[in-house]
């Protein structure tokens, strides 16, 4: 048995260096199984199409050789430790040229530090929790290796307080799940109404579990205290319950939240109930562009779905690898601190499915996040809930992105 | 002897030479993160086997103290600044406390209960974690610093050697502990509750300190936890991550300090073996080839059921099956997982190191540890002195269940030095008088004396510390047991070593002392030569034989023997004879429950004859025989229990002399 | 406020229906054979998405039914024999660890087959709530309440008025005086995992329409049914009705009055005081040692 261990640690060992030199090696890592899984293997799927894409098409010039990329995929099934372990795995390994992904916040918590003690680069998304990027720069951290493609819960929260402040609402309930990634939010929001004004009364705050069905005594609270809008803030299937508890008690009231809203489970199990939700979005699964259009259909076909399961996970994916690929480009190296130098000062923009981006990351200042930090207020549009879809919230969005992708005009 | 020593502890610090020297030859985080999980791991897994496997209890909550440890530690450095080793400190007494609060409710429970006590106290800690969030901030997480370890920051290798450090520490303190009384009486405990109480073992204070130890050590290693990583979550100490250390421990193999760190190998192993395709279908497919083999073996052998041979082929064929043909063996994860465990729960009962120790054993025969010289039983029994006294006085004993007068008003004497003989037909409320006597069951009303003062009721074991010890009609042998451990886990006398002390490994000279003596006790029953084989693979007689010796290593004043021969052949019989006169010559007084009339005839001074819970005669055995109450109710008048057993149980049969 | 607290004991009463029903499945088990599936949980997730594939393919509602009740009993009658059997007939505990791994197994081929995500279970029965005083309901909860109420008294009418049904209970009663009796043990306990299958399978089938269906979608509710199964003793039927109702309640109203993450709280608390009190469960016989 003993030896069988040994082994296992040693064949684990070469076969982390038998890999060939000749490619680009990147990780992609997420919860592939569980409760979050929807948004990790979204992401996964985006990002391999992009890959695909970029593999078929040769691959990136670096020197005189065509490299093409090689994926590891790394399960950390939304768990700490795990992801923890997959980061000093892959922090061991001499030649990867950097990491993309990662949903859960405290996985980012976790096991970054090990990233960023070895500055392998590493693009975080769809994780839009504040902390995974803040940290850093309460750390006061000097030279960082972590980006971040994702809205990030700043944006969001104040996107979800002053959608409720343009309706005019003033009594508002508060309900976040028992998660980092809810309880964070509901840090945000409390933060951006008194920013934002004070405007709005927070009749109600109140939490649900994962895995919660009944919502009648949280609901129950709001309605009582005649909140206008209910803003929620929750990774899973319970907003569904929330939705379909609202319609029960006779809440009639529009639910504004987090981007998780967009996810299928939600859409599906809330069906009419649904209707009039409102969340902020990075991308929406209208082939609105001819590059989302191609990206759409090749989700749909690659991996037989009729709807993308978490459309702005996947997209985000598909970014990801394009912006990282265009920064292998211009590093002409697959050293990832090369390629890091790259991310913080790209020269060319890159097609993206969710807009053009142009230098979405700078040097990182421990002073302000968004260096490292892709999007912008701008390129977060108000997406709504209709019929089993996302739509746009308001056409102006929709007009604006249109524009944004054909004119390569960037951020301001 | 030495050769057997230096086999095992040789291997045991070749191995852990070995851990220590990974980091030195190899330079790569990811290994050093594994071994740290490793040790981590072995510390909370051995915390988990005592419960588990010495107690047999499906215990829940050593998650909850992991995280309730690694709180205890990630807390009393942010907020406090402790150093090292005084967090690491906190966390085991956090886990040793709330383990014995924890223990004292769960106490009376048994399988599913217990199971699930502990795992609502799992709950309770999860959500009080996440809900006090002014001080654990609830679900955003705890960051922390690794504090200094006498004034040294440690790295990650320094700290990997620190937990190796505490592993080593932990392994040697429970190695201490399990080979002394305290491991014989866990397991006593899992094995009969009652008998452990009835011989004086006590299971209460052996439940809770095994509890309370192994939540100590989950809570050690919580405190490792939190300084490994540097985060905490309450969401992290859940029912999943109890699961997954509940397999570990029963795959690496129970009862066995080498069981629980083969299953942290496992645990912490296992997902990262998906991550190579290649490995992972050379595994599944070596795997597939040992079933094939051993199953096939075990068939034609005809050692197992055709189930137990078969369905782990099937298991890791598909396992072979998928590794080849799936696309994404991530996404298959829990399966491949679900069909591993499965072929070796069902294949390998005894887990993994259980596997591997038998297997082991039979290739290189080690010889066992010879036995200290045995003690003369003279001096194991120092003969009490008796002077007909009345030793045991019964008065107006009643105990009724609902409506049934079990026992109705007995009053009876015994006196020091006899044999005193309980008849009665069945269901006269003989066994339900001993029961009230030895403190199973509490009386309804009435008094019990002993030595002239009140009997404690109601508690066998307070009754056993009293001096009297019994033995069970239908047999409560400590199974799993050897015989020899079954005498010594009641030895009286010798196990007064405080808990720290044997933890050190300073209770050996005391364990020999016992030994020597149990072995007289065994030579007396003549059992000396089966003192190695488990108490359960005895022949029954011999079983019989090995309950006597056990409540006489109690060295008690009064003996009870409840029906003492029953199912016993002849010959069997006659020793019998011999070794309750043996007793009785040392001072000890005897009561008997016993159907047999030769036995009666042969042993008792006095017998006192019971119906429908009331004393109908008493008299010398002789006597007895001839009164026409005592044959009417034995052989009744027609609606009466069946007269062909009750004349065959009376009828004398021939004593040899 | 009054209004309220009905509202919220009517809500959670219904939950606490649906716990007693999965705990109703380990009561079954426990009586013929000391021990219970801990995969329950599973077995209620495999045959939700089982009878939606069904649905899916055209199958009208109550066509579906009995096809997902089908599957319940054969699912269940796989865990005896694959998980239990062998594990009772060496007298050991295994089965605990068996059925969690049958449950590992089951939830991984769902996340595969059905994929990951929490789908919507569609129903003939109208999810637009009525008002009786002030309190809302809709038809679907009513209907689940029917349901759970239903197939428990069928059951326990089986098992006292049948021949096959007092087989049962005697195996539950004297295992050893029932197979001197002729009775074969090992077809009762079969049986008796198939009726748990059943069970199961109704539970997933009435619940799916209101909790959705989706790989974890028992893991919590089986944890709540295991504590209404073990509070109300493993014996009474009629016990885990009353814990299952008294727990639900309890849990919505301490959501409402103490704070949501507090819900579970009195509820384990209670649980570990009444099994210290009583362990043999609140409706359970005591049990009188014998040796």
């Amino acid at each position: 048995m003993r030896r069988a261990i040994l082994t296992t640690l040693l064949a684990g060992l070469f076969a982390t260096q038998a890999y060939a030199a000749d490619s680009i090696k990147i990780a992609i890592t997420g919860p592939f199984s569980g409760g979050s899984a929807p948004m990790g293997s979204s992401m996964r799927d985006g990002a391999k199409i992009a890959i695909a894409e970029i593999n078929a098409a040769g691959g990136i010039k670096v020197g005189a050789k065509m490299l093409k990329f090689e994926v590891l995929e790394r399960d950390d099934e939304a768990k700490n430790e795990r992801g923890a372990l997959i980061a000093q795995e892959l922090a061991s390994m001499n030649d990867l040229s950097g990491v993309i992904g990662t949903v859960n916040t405290g996985v980012c918590l976790a096991g970054d530090k090990h990233l960023q003690e070895k500055g392998i680069t590493k693009i975080i998304t769809p994780a839009a929790g504040s902390a995974s990027m803040t940290q850093w720069s309460k750390a006061k951290v000097k030279d960082l290796s972590i980006f971040r493609l994702a809205a990030h819960d700043g944006i969001q929260a104040a996107m979800v307080v002053s959608e409720a402040i343009n309706r005019k609402y003033t009594k508002v309930a508060m309900l976040y799940d028992s998660t980092n990634y809810g309880v964070s939010g509901r840090d945000d929001m409390a933060e951006q109404i008194k920013k934002q004004g004070n405007i709005l009364q927070v009749v109600t705050t109140d939490k649900f579990n994962i895995g919660d069905k009944d919502m009648t005594a949280q609901l129950l609270r709001a309605k009582n205290g005649g909140a206008q809008a209910v803003l929620i803030w929750g990774i899973g299937p319970e907003l569904a319950a929330v939705a379909n508890g609202m319609a029960k008690i006779g809440l009639k009231v529009p639910l504004i939240g987090g981007w998780t809203l967009s996810m299928s489970n939600f859409i599906d199990n809330s069906a009419k109930n649904g209707n009039g939700t409102l969340m902020p979005q990075t991308f929406i699964e209208e082939p609105i562009t001819p590059k989302a259009k191609n990206f759409i259909s090749a989700y749909h076909k690659a991996y037989n779905v009729k709807r993308i399961p978490s459309p702005v996970s996947a997209a985000q994916g598909y970014d990801a690898v394009f912006i990282f690929a265009a920064a292998v480009k211009q590093a002409q190296s697959i050293d990832t601190k090369k390629i890091k130098l790259a991310l913080e000062d790209l020269k060319e923009p890159v097609q993206g499915v969710i807009t053009t981006w142009k230098k979405p990351f700078s040097t990182w200042d421990p002073a302000n996040e968004e260096s490292h930090e892709a999007f912008r207020r701008d390129q977060v549009v108000m997406g709504m809930v209709q019929d089993g879809h996302v739509v746009f919230g308001n056409d102006a969005d929709r007009k604006r992105l249109i524009s944004n992708a054909t004119s390569v005009k960037g951020k301001k | 002897m030495l050769k057997r020593l230096i086999l095992i502890r040789g291997i045991e610090g070749l191995m852990v030479l070995l851990l220590a020297a990974i980091p030195l030859l190899v330079n790569n985080s990811f290994v050093l993160g594994l071994l740290t999980l490793l040790a981590i791991y072995g510390i909370l897994l051995i915390g988990l086997d005592i419960t588990v496997g010495y107690l047999g209890l499906v215990n829940l909550a050593q998650a909850a103290f992991l995280g309730l440890g690694a709180y205890a530690a990630g807390l009393t450095v942010t907020i406090f600044g402790f150093g090292m080793l005084s967090a690491l400190a906190v966390s085991t007494v956090i886990g040793l406390v709330m383990g014995t609060l924890i223990a004292f409710p769960s106490l009376r429970l048994d399988g599913p209960q217990f199971a699930l006590a502990t795992l609502s106290f799992s709950a309770l800690s999860a959500t009080v974690l996440n809900e006090w969030e002014s001080l654990t901030l609830g679900a955003q997480g705890l960051q922390l610093h690794r504090p200094l370890l006498f004034g040294i920051s440690l790295d990650a290798k320094g700290f990997y050697w620190l937990c190796l450090f505490f592993l080593g520490i932990v392994w040697i303190a429970m190695h201490n502990l399990l080979s002394s009384q305290w491991g014989r009486a866990f397991e006593a405990l899992r094995d009969s509750p009652i008998a452990t109480d009835a011989m004086g073992i006590g299971t209460y204070r052996h439940k809770v300190t095994a509890f309370a130890l192994g939540s100590g050590l989950g809570g050690l290693a919580g405190g490792l936890y939190a300084f490994n990583f540097e985060y905490l979550q309450p969401h992290v100490f859940i029912y999943e991550l109890m699961v997954i250390l509940l397999l570990g421990v029963v795959l690496g193999g129970r009862k066995s300090l080498w069981g629980s760190f083969v299953g942290a190998v496992l645990i912490v192993l296992l997902p990262n073996l998906l991550s190579n395709r290649i490995l992972f279908q050379f595994f599944s497919s070596t795997g597939f080839l040992f079933t094939l083999g051993a199953g096939g073996m075990a068939l034609y052998q005809k050692k197992n059921r055709l189930f137990q041979a078969v369905a782990p082929m099937i298991a890791m064929g598909l396992l072979v099956v998928g590794s080849f043909t799936v696309q994404n063996t991530e996404d298959w994860r829990k399966a491949i997982f679900a069909l591993m465990l499965f072929s070796v729960v069902v294949g390998l009962p005894e887990g993994l190191m259980g596997f591997t120790s038998r297997f082991l054993s039979r290739i290189f025969s080690i010889e066992a540890e010879p036995f200290a010289p045995l003690s003369g039983l003279e001096q194991v029994l120092v003969r009490k002195p008796v002077d007909g006294s009345p030793l045991l006085q019964i008065q107006e004993l009643k105990c009724y269940f609902g409506g049934i007068k079990a026992v109705d008003g007995v009053s009876l004497t015994v006196a020091s030095g006899t044999i005193h003989g309980l008849i009665g037909p069945n269901g006269s409320g003989k066994s339900t008088l001993v029961n009230l006597v030895s403190g199973l069951y509490v009386p309804t009303d009435g008094t019990i004396l002993f030595h002239g003062k009140p009997l404690v009721q109601g508690s066998l074991f307070a009754v056993a510390r009293q001096g009297i010890c019994r033995t069970f009609q239908n047999l409560q042998l400590f199974s799993e047991l050897t015989a020899l451990d079954n005498v010594m886990v009641s030895m009286k006398g010798f196990y007064s070593t405080p808990l720290p002390l044997v933890l050190l490994g300073l209770a050996k000279r005391a364990e020999k002392r016992a030994e020597a003596d149990s072995l007289a006790l065994l030579e007396m029953v003549g059992l000396s030569g089966e003192a190695r084989t488990a108490a359960k693979d005895l022949p029954y007689g011999a079983q019989r034989f090995l309950e006597i010796a056990r409540a006489v290593a109690r060295r008690p004043t009064l003996i009870i023997l409840d029906e003492p021969a029953a199912g016993l052949a002849q010959p069997d019989v006659v020793t019998l004879l011999g070794i309750i006169r043996r007793i009785h010559q040392q001072g000890i007084t005897v009561i008997m429950i016993e159907h047999h009339m030769e036995v009666v005839s042969g042993l008792c001074d006095i017998v006192t004859v019971l119906d429908g819970g009331k004393v109908i005669a008493e008299g010398v055995p002789d006597e007895i025989r001839r009164n026409p109450l005592v044959i009417e109710a034995y052989l009744g008048k027609g609606s009466e229990p069946p007269a062909a057993t009750a004349e065959c149980r009376l009828s004398p049969m021939p004593v040899p002399a | 406020m009054n209004q309220a607290v009905i509202q919220l004991m009517v809500s959670g009463a219904l939950m606490g229906l649906v716990y007693a029903l999965v705990a109703y499945g380990f009561q079954l088990t426990y009586a013929t054979s000391k021990s219970i599936n801990f995969g329950q949980g599973e077995l209620v997730m495999l045959s939700a998405f089982f009878s939606l594939t069904l649905t899916n393919l055209g199958l009208p509602y109550y066509l579906m039914i009995p096809g997902g009740l089908l599957f319940g009993v054969v699912a269940g009658l796989f865990v005896e024999r694959a998980g239990v059997r062998l594990a009772l007939e060496q007298k050991s505990e295994g089965w605990i660890l068996m059925t969690i791994i049958l449950g590992l197994f089951g939830v991984s081929a769902a996340e595969n087959i059905w994929g990951r995500d929490d789908r919507p279970f569609p129903t003939p029965i109208p999810t637009e709530p009525m008002q009786f005083f002030d309190i809302s309901i809709t038809p679907l909860e009513i209907s689940v309440a029917i349901g759970v109420v239903m197939i428990m008294v069928i059951i326990e009418l089986f098992k006292r008025k049948t021949l096959l049904g007092k087989a049962f209970e005697a195996v539950s009663a004297d295992r050893d005086a029932a197979e001197l009796m002729g009775i074969s043990a090992t077809r009762t306990i079969m049986l008796s995992y198939g009726l748990s299958g059943l069970v199961a399978a109704l539970a997933g089938i009435l619940v799916s329409p209101i909790t959705t269906v989706g790989p974890t979608m028992a893991s919590a509710l089986v944890l709540k049914a295991f504590s209404v199964a073990v509070v109300a003793g493993l014996e009474s039927g009629f016990g885990v009705v009353i814990v299952g109702l008294f727990l639900g309640s309890l849990e919505s109203l301490t959501s409402f009055y103490v704070g949501s993450g507090w819900r579970e709280a009195p509820g384990l608390v209670l649980l570990i005081l009444a099994l210290a009190v009583r362990p043999t469960g609140i409706f359970g016989k005591a049990v009188i040692r014998k040796v």
